[in-house]
This record gives structure tokens, C-alpha cells and sequence, in this order.
């Protein structure tokens, strides 16, 4: 990882409010994600992740400080591309219509589209589904084609919002799998949401800390473990161990500064 | 898990699984369902034989004119269709109807999407809509015979007043109440508004105008037989009001089972439709 590149996202000072100001949501958060990175922000629940996401793919504005992507403030476009927690496909567009749809708004010309939609179902292994309709598809095989609609417009950001809270645990673990790998061919960047401390250092490069009420950053953790992680499961080594051990010893101090531990350990996706 | 290769394997073996566990769990549920439909059938025709049996027993306690006999119902019905008196009236109704249907259809969803699309103009406009569409419709005829007078014109204008509001709050709370969900997944993906409505917005409300333009058919036929009475006779309702005033039952309710078998015909048809455009949201609601 070459550390002098100039950062791909960077965010300096950044705060948000809600409701005319009431509700501190960000408040001074700086960071910054470089190319082909992968940084995971956690925190309990109330501590501004997907508003933080939000912000970066530029859907809102900062109040104060500021986001830039690529050295300009961020506009939603192809350039992001977000994965949420429910894959939001359109229900009467098929699986392809769906990845279609995305494409169509990169601009790309009507005859390529079908087949790079193809092209993409083959690569998250849903080429036969195609044709289908997103309710006749499982959670997993939907939150597949959330990814690879994201991918269609080969974003330089990947954004994603705990996109594997809501599936089982073999799925999840199947499909986090498929992350790493499909990342150690694109190296795009990805900045990933999750409530899952075990889940960010698996995946990740860097941990972002995050502390609720307001959202203000807790710590940065780099994550030196072995790459790539699909192919060395790391979750054996004491490295791993020390670093989730880290992690939870911090957000046991977030609860002794009053934050209620049921709060903490809230899987609740904030609005 | 890590000694898996990536991609189809896991979805392979799922499918597999569950084709082997269906065929029993199918079956029972088939021969369930065929089993409840017969028995809705069989209480249906039962129902019927009922009604008609108490028609009769009326007539022979009460009389012809609190009752007539079915026969005689029959009898007139089938007079009514021979000498071409009940194929005139029909056709002059569904004259009325599909116009007035037809204009109600594309003001109301073009009104619709205007008041969904735009919520300023929504707010703006709101309590003009509700208070015009609590108003009771008959209301509007002495009016509208003033504007219109007495024919056709003003039997259309009649049934459009009737179909324009269920489909226009129908259409406008269609896409109003968008599925925010996808709103944002598009906005986040670059869609400009433009996009939004026409490619998220609009699609995702075709449900609700769908059943939007089902009530509205339902209540244009009741505004075609209103128009019929109040204005000048015609068509089935026109039908109606001559066979009460001369007291002659039996041709009275030979044009009702006419009416009759027409709301059934139109609402079943748009409801047909209905399934087939909405396919996708009727399938989620009975689940996969």
C-alpha cells in the first residue's frame, strides 16, 4: 500500500445535524481512504455510520467541514456505488433489468447493456437468474445482484451499508468470501459499514472507530493481517484475537460513558 | 465453508435441496387448495338456488308486484334481448360508461401524477380535492344538466365525475407514497429526477393506479345508471325507470341481472389485468 498517494476520499472536520440543528449526528470526523483500500466503520448503533456513508456518496450534505472524492466534493454518480443492507431492487424489472437500470445510468449504450449485465450475473454466479424477478430469488442470491448492480458501473468506491446483516449465517459467510475475492481482482475501494466487530477485521484493512452521540471517531486501527484473507482464514491467528479483544475493550469504555449496553450491542441500522 | 470454490456451488446445492424437499409438500398443498375451491362453489351454486327459491316463495305470499317470479323475470329477459330493446339500451350505456371511463382514466392518472409527482402542487391543491370529493356526486347533476343539459354530453360528463376521483387519489398516493427504499438506491446511483419518476417512481405505483382505475369503473357504471334515471331515459337505467314506473317487475329485474353481469364482467376483467401487470406484487404478497 503505497501511503504518499494522494487520498481517494478524504474527509476532514466533517459534522452533520438533523431537524434544524437539534440532533448532532457527525461531529468532527476526519479520515481519509486511499485508493483500492478497504476501511470498515463500525460502531454501536446512533453513531452516524450510514449518514457517514451518505455523505461520502454525496446524497447529503456536510453542515460543517469537508468530503472530497477525488479532490472534488462528491455528486451521486457512477464514480460510487452503494450496496445497502436490503438489496432495493426494482421488483417488476428482471434480475438483468435490475443491473440494466444502473448501467443505463452510467450511459451506457442500450445494445451493451445486456450483455454486461450477463457478463456480471456470470461473475456472482446467477447467469441462469437473469430472467427472474428478485422475489423468486433467496435473500443471498438478491443481495448478490445488489453487488453486481454496484458493480456494473465499476465504481472507484464501493459503499456498502451492512449489506450482510440481514442474511443467515452461512450466506453471510459465503458471501463476505466473494467480497475479498471479487476485491483482490478490482481493488476498488470499499468503505463498509457494519455493526459487526469480527466482521470488520476480517474484511478490512483499517477499522474506523466510531462513538455515538454525536458520531465522532473513537480510534483508527490498521489491520495487518495476511493477504488474501479468502484463501488465509485469519479468524485463528492471536493477531486477530488481540485486535477484536482491542475492539471490544473500546466500545466496553463507550458504555461506561453512559451509552446503555442493550444500545451498544444494537444491530439497528440508524436512519 | 473455506475450501469452497466461490460463486454457483452453494446456490446449486440449495436449489437441489429444495426441489427434492417440494413435490410432497406441493402436492398436499394442491389437493388442499382444489379441495377449498370446490366447497366455495358448491356454497355458491347453493347460495343461489336459495335466492332463487325465495323469489318464488315471495312472489306466492307477497305477490307479483313485491316479487315476480323468476320465470316471468326470465320470460322478459329473454323478450327483451329478442326484439332488440335490451341490445339498444346496452349499447347506449356502454357508450356512456367507456367514454366517460375513458376521459376519467386519463385525467385522473395524468391529474395523479402531477399531484404525486410534484408535491407542491400536491399541497397546493389538496383541500380543493377533498372537498369536491366528498361531495356526494348527485349532487353535481342539477348542475351538470344546466351545463350540459340532458343528453349524452352530459351523461359522459356524469360518468367522468364519478371515475375521476378514485383514479386520481389513487394515482397521486401511488406515487406520493413511492417505495423510499428505491427512491434512494436510484438517487444514489446518479438518477436524475426525470429518471426517478419515470423509471422508479411511476412503475413502482402501476398497483395502486391499477386498483385506482378498477374502483373507478365500478363506480362509473353506478354513474351511468344514475345519469340514466336523472337525465333523459336511456340506455339501462333508462330501461330501469320505465319498467318501475309501470310497475312491471319482471321486466325490472331482467334489466337489474343485466347490470349486474356488466360490474361483474368489468371489474373481473380489470382485476385480470390487474394481476397480470402487477404480477410481481401479487407474488410477493402471497410469498415464494
Amino acid at each position: 500500500m503505497d501511503a504518499r498517494a494522494a487520498p481517494l476520499i478524504s474527509l476532514r472536520h466533517v459534522g452533520k445535524s438533523f431537524k434544524d440543528g437539534q440532533v448532532r449526528a457527525l461531529q468532527n470526523i476526519s479520515f481519509d481512504v486511499r485508493e483500492g483500500e478497504f476501511v470498515s466503520l463500525v460502531g454501536p448503533s446512533g453513531c452516524g455510520k450510514t449518514t457517514l456513508l451518505w455523505l461520502i456518496n454525496g446524497l447529503i450534505e456536510v453542515d460543517e467541514g469537508e468530503v472530497q472524492v477525488n479532490g472534488a466534493p462528491p455528486v451521486p454518480g457512477p464514480d460510487l456505488a452503494m450496496v445497502f443492507q436490503s438489496a432495493r431492487l426494482m421488483p417488476w424489472r428482471t434480475v438483468a433489468g435490475n443491473i440494466e437500470f444502473a448501467l443505463a445510468l452510467r450511459g451506457i449504450d442500450h445494445k451493451e447493456r445486456h450483455d454486461r449485465a450477463m457478463a456480471l450475473l456470470g461473475s456472482v454466479g446467477l447467469r441462469d437468474f437473469a430472467e427472474a424477478y428478485p422475489h423468486e430469488l433467496s435473500g443471498g442470491m438478491q443481495q448478490r445482484v445488489g453487488l453486481a448492480r454496484a458493480l456494473s458501473v465499476e465504481p472507484k468506491v464501493l459503499l456498502m451499508d451492512e449489506p450482510f446483516a440481514a442474511l443467515d449465517a452461512m450466506t453471510r459467510e459465503v458471501l463476505r468470501r466473494e467480497l475479498l475475492q471479487m476485491w483482490s481482482r478490482r481493488r476498488m475501494a470499499i468503505v463498509f459499514v457494519t455493526h459487526d466487530i469480527d466482521e470488520a477485521v476480517l474484511l478490512s484493512q483499517r477499522v474506523v472507530l466510531l462513538r455515538p452521540r454525536p458520531g465522532r471517531v473513537d480510534e483508527i486501527v490498521e489491520v495487518e493481517l495476511p493477504e488474501p484473507r479468502w484463501r488465509h482464514d485469519p479468524r485463528g491467528l492471536p493477531a486477530f484475537a488481540e485486535l477484536r479483544a482491542h475492539l471490544w475493550a473500546r466500545i466496553r469504555d463507550m458504555g461506561r460513558d453512559g451509552a446503555g449496553l442493550e444500545e451498544l450491542a444494537g444491530a439497528f441500522p440508524e436512519a | 465453508m473455506n475450501e469452497q470454490q466461490a460463486g454457483a456451488p452453494p446456490i446449486a446445492a440449495g436449489l437441489a435441496a429444495r426441489t427434492v424437499a417440494a413435490p410432497d409438500a406441493a402436492e398436499r398443498a394442491r389437493r388442499r387448495r382444489s379441495r377449498d375451491s370446490t366447497l366455495v362453489l358448491a356454497l355458491q351454486v347453493g347460495l343461489a338456488i336459495l335466492v332463487i327459491a325465495g323469489a318464488y316463495w315471495l312472489n306466492a305470499v307477497a305477490g307479483k308486484l313485491v316479487m315476480p317470479s323468476p320465470t316471468d323475470i326470465f320470460t322478459q329477459f329473454v323478450k327483451l334481448w329478442r326484439d332488440g330493446t335490451m341490445l339498444k339500451a346496452l349499447g347506449q350505456s356502454l357508450v356512456e360508461m367507456l367514454s366517460g371511463f375513458a376521459l376519467g382514466a386519463v385525467t385522473g392518472v395524468v391529474g395523479g401524477m402531477l399531484l404525486g409527482g410534484f408535491r407542491f402542487v400536491g399541497r397546493v391543491l389538496d383541500p380543493f380535492v377533498n372537498a369536491i370529493n366528498s361531495t356526494p356526486g348527485a349532487a353535481f347533476i342539477p348542475l351538470i344538466i344546466a351545463w350540459f343539459g340532458l343528453y349524452t354530453e352530459a351523461k359522459v360528463v356524469v360518468v367522468w365525475h364519478a371515475a375521476f376521483f378514485p383514479i386520481l387519489i389513487a394515482t397521486a398516493a401511488g406515487i406520493g407514497n413511492a417505495n423510499k427504499d428505491l427512491v434512494e438506491m436510484a438517487r444514489s446511483f446518479g438518477a436524475s429526477r426525470f429518471t426517478l419518476f419515470w423509471r422508479v417512481m411511476l412503475p413502482d405505483a402501476v398497483p395502486t393506479i391499477l386498483s385506482g382505475l378498477r374502483i373507478g369503473a365500478a363506480i362509473a357504471t353506478v354513474g351511468t345508471v344514475v345519469a340514466e334515471l336523472y337525465m333523459a331515459q336511456s340506455g339501462l337505467g333508462g330501461l330501469l325507470a320505465d319498467a318501475g314506473a309501470r310497475f312491471q317487475m319482471d321486466r325490472y329485474f331482467a334489466v337489474v341481472i343485466v347490470l349486474m353481469a356488466l360490474g361483474t364482467l368489468i371489474t373481473g376483467g380489470l382485476k385480470l389485468v390487474e394481476n397480470r401487470l402487477g404480477r410481481w406484487r401479487i407474488s410477493q404478497r402471497e410469498g415464494r
